[in-house]
């Protein structure tokens, strides 16, 4: 009876923790591919090494700010030496527009306020590596 | 860029029939296929990023505003090559009269940006002239542009540019003028078609230097105003052109041209005026005829994810005239000419887009205006009506082809005539029991092949 009694506790316990902690990201990739060609195809490419008038994208998911070595990054992100791109980090830079994320930067983004459409994109990011 | 039955007509064999020499027109104005692959080497982007199909002339909202951003966007990796090359190879086979196969057109291009702030592209074209196999060399295409960007109007991001160029609606952003889409309606006999319209009798287009000021507003809001000067008829001639296509001595030209254009990323549409006020000596001397041209067009893409585009287009030109002169009619004692006279240009065009590489693109090109008997012949009406369709594919110029910076187009057009000086038949006004012309007679179906590098 005491097993199950704290079976249960650790259950809710567990529960409790899983509920409170913040959502995680649970986009469709699938859909986000097709977010990536409308919002960002024009300016970015996810080959690797092909930089258009925006860095290449690939494996850009864990990858630290302005650290692509071909490409000529704003002196606004290269002053953002503490940014890794993680999952919540790009959330963050891509629902806000561009130059309000990061004041300076040659990105010119309106944002994506959508948010199934972000995390959706975010997730395809994810996969591009 | 060649315009559907402009500035060919000087070339025509002079012992040809007519419908023959119409022909022929038709099959090079269906080269009206522009790509600056300089551009996507400088910017990193592929032909498809500004090209719905891959391959110009018609615009997609990104590269709408790589041209208004006075073609100076680069992926900061250093000069560019601004060279690029385009050869056109044709089949034609007219209704009437014999096929033909040529490579009917070369182009180079000096295209690119020489600083942030300015940018363009010249274009030297050889067309084939149809006869002992030679080629005619001339400046074509001209846009130079200055441009101050990431200003601030208001609060609302503004930019401010100068275009010089050498054809009045040329430098349109929106892509949707004559002289932006090389397409507008054809002429019969006599001074028909707009002033504006790429096909009028005696065109400016690349005959003249203008000088616009342009302005976007809030990335939605564009002005644009200029003048235009005619080149004298020795520069023409040095620049390649016939000077019997000379448009005259312009005085007096003012130009605008305002648009709403909203990029949805999805979808675009914009809503626009035009318009072009002149003076022009036809002969360079005597009274001048006044032209006012004024216009309207819409346009209408949906972009979606690039796999399934459809764009629409359709621009609606009246030009009121103001004669100099009224002649008499050379064959009916005591007939004159009109004093004053009003001429519409009207152009719609739907294109569909699969995967950034096949196209079908259908257009309607109609042109009306006011009777004439001694200034329109034979029957004094200018009317004309044809429809144009296009398909063609395009096998690179994506990001994931082959080469997303070089492109070939395979075409096969039909150019389909339905009405010609104002008549369904007998178009030419022959007497009974000579052979006489349909409108139909000057249909041509060709097929052709163009690589652009």
């Amino acid at each position: 009876m005491t097993k199950l009694f704290l079976g249960l506790c650790t259950a809710i316990l567990i529960s409790g923790w899983a509920l409170a902690s913040p959502p995680a990201r649970a986009g469709d990739a699938s859909a986000g591919s097709d977010v990536f060609k409308t919002e960002c195809s024009e300016c970015h490419s996810i080959k690797e090494g092909r930089n258009k008038k925006g860095p290449s994208l690939f494996g850009i998911v864990g990858r630290k700010a302005a650290s692509l070595p071909d490409y000529q990054y704003s002196d606004a992100l290269r002053g953002k030496t503490d940014w890794v791109w993680t999952t919540d980090k790009l959330h963050e830079y891509l629902s806000q527009p561009a130059k309000q994320a990061d004041p300076g930067t040659k990105m010119k983004y309106d944002g994506l306020s959508d948010a199934k459409q972000l995390d959706d994109l975010i997730s395809y990011l994810s996969t591009v590596h | 860029m060649l315009s559907f039955l402009h500035r060919r007509t000087p070339r025509r064999p002079k012992k040809m029939l007519p419908w023959c020499g119409l022909a022929a027109l038709l099959l090079l104005a269906s080269s009206a296929a522009q790509a600056i692959p300089a551009f996507a080497r400088q910017t990193g982007a592929a032909c498809a990023d500004c090209h719905a199909g891959a391959y110009g002339p018609l615009l997609t909202p990104y590269g709408m505003r790589f041209k208004l951003n006075g073609y100076t966007d680069t992926d900061g990796h250093g000069t560019k090559i601004p060279l690029s090359a385009q050869l056109s190879e044709y089949h034609t086979a007219p209704a009437r009269g014999p096929s033909s196969t040529a490579l009917t057109e070369a182009d180079l291009y000096v295209a690119g940006r020489i600083s942030d702030q300015f940018g363009g592209y010249a274009k030297v074209e050889s067309d084939y002239a149809g006869h002992n196999n030679t080629y005619n060399t001339r400046l074509t295409n001209l846009d130079l542009r200055f441009v101050a960007k990431e200003l601030k109007l208001g609060g609302k991001d503004f930019t401010l540019g100068v275009s010089v160029n050498n054809s009045p609606g040329f430098d349109d952003p929106v892509d949707v003028l004559p002289a932006a889409t090389s397409i507008s309606p054809s002429g019969g006999s006599g001074p028909t078609g707009t002033f504006l319209s790429q096909a009028s009798a005696n065109s400016p287009a690349n005959r003249v230097i203008g000088a616009n000021v342009y302005g976007l507003y809030d990335s939605n809001w564009y002005g644009e105003v200029g003048t235009y000067k005619s080149l004298p008829t020795s520069t023409q001639d040095r620049l390649g052109y016939d000077i019997s296509g000379d448009p005259g001595r312009i005085s007096d030209t003012g130009y605008f041209r305002f648009a709403y254009m909203k990029d949805m990323k999805r979808q675009f549409f914009s809503a626009g005026l035009v318009g072009l006020t002149t003076k022009r000596q036809l002969q360079r001397i005597g009274p001048s005829d006044n032209l006012t041209d004024l216009g309207y067009d819409l346009t209408y893409q949906f972009i979606g994810n690039r796999e399934n585009i459809i764009q629409l287009a359709y621009s609606n030109i009246m030009e009121r005239r103001k004669y100099g002169s009224t002649p008499a009619s050379p064959t009916v004692p005591g007939l004159i000419a009109l004093p004053r006279g009003v001429v519409h240009d009207e152009t719609l065009t739907a294109t569909y887009t699969f995967l950034q590489s096949y196209s079908l693109q259908v257009s309607h090109l109609r042109s009306n205006g006011t009777r004439d008997a001694v200034r329109f012949g034979p029957f004094g009406n200018p009317d004309t009506t044809v429809n144009l369709i296009t398909l063609y594919w395009t096998p690179f110029g994506k990001d994931d082809s082959f080469t997303s910076i070089a492109n070939l187009k395979l075409a096969a057009s039909w150019f389909r005539f339905t009405r010609f000086n104002g008549v369904t038949n007998n178009i030419f006004g022959v007497p009974f029991g000579v052979a006489q012309t349909k409108p139909g007679d000057l249909n041509a179906f060709s097929v052709s092949a163009s690589l652009a590098f």
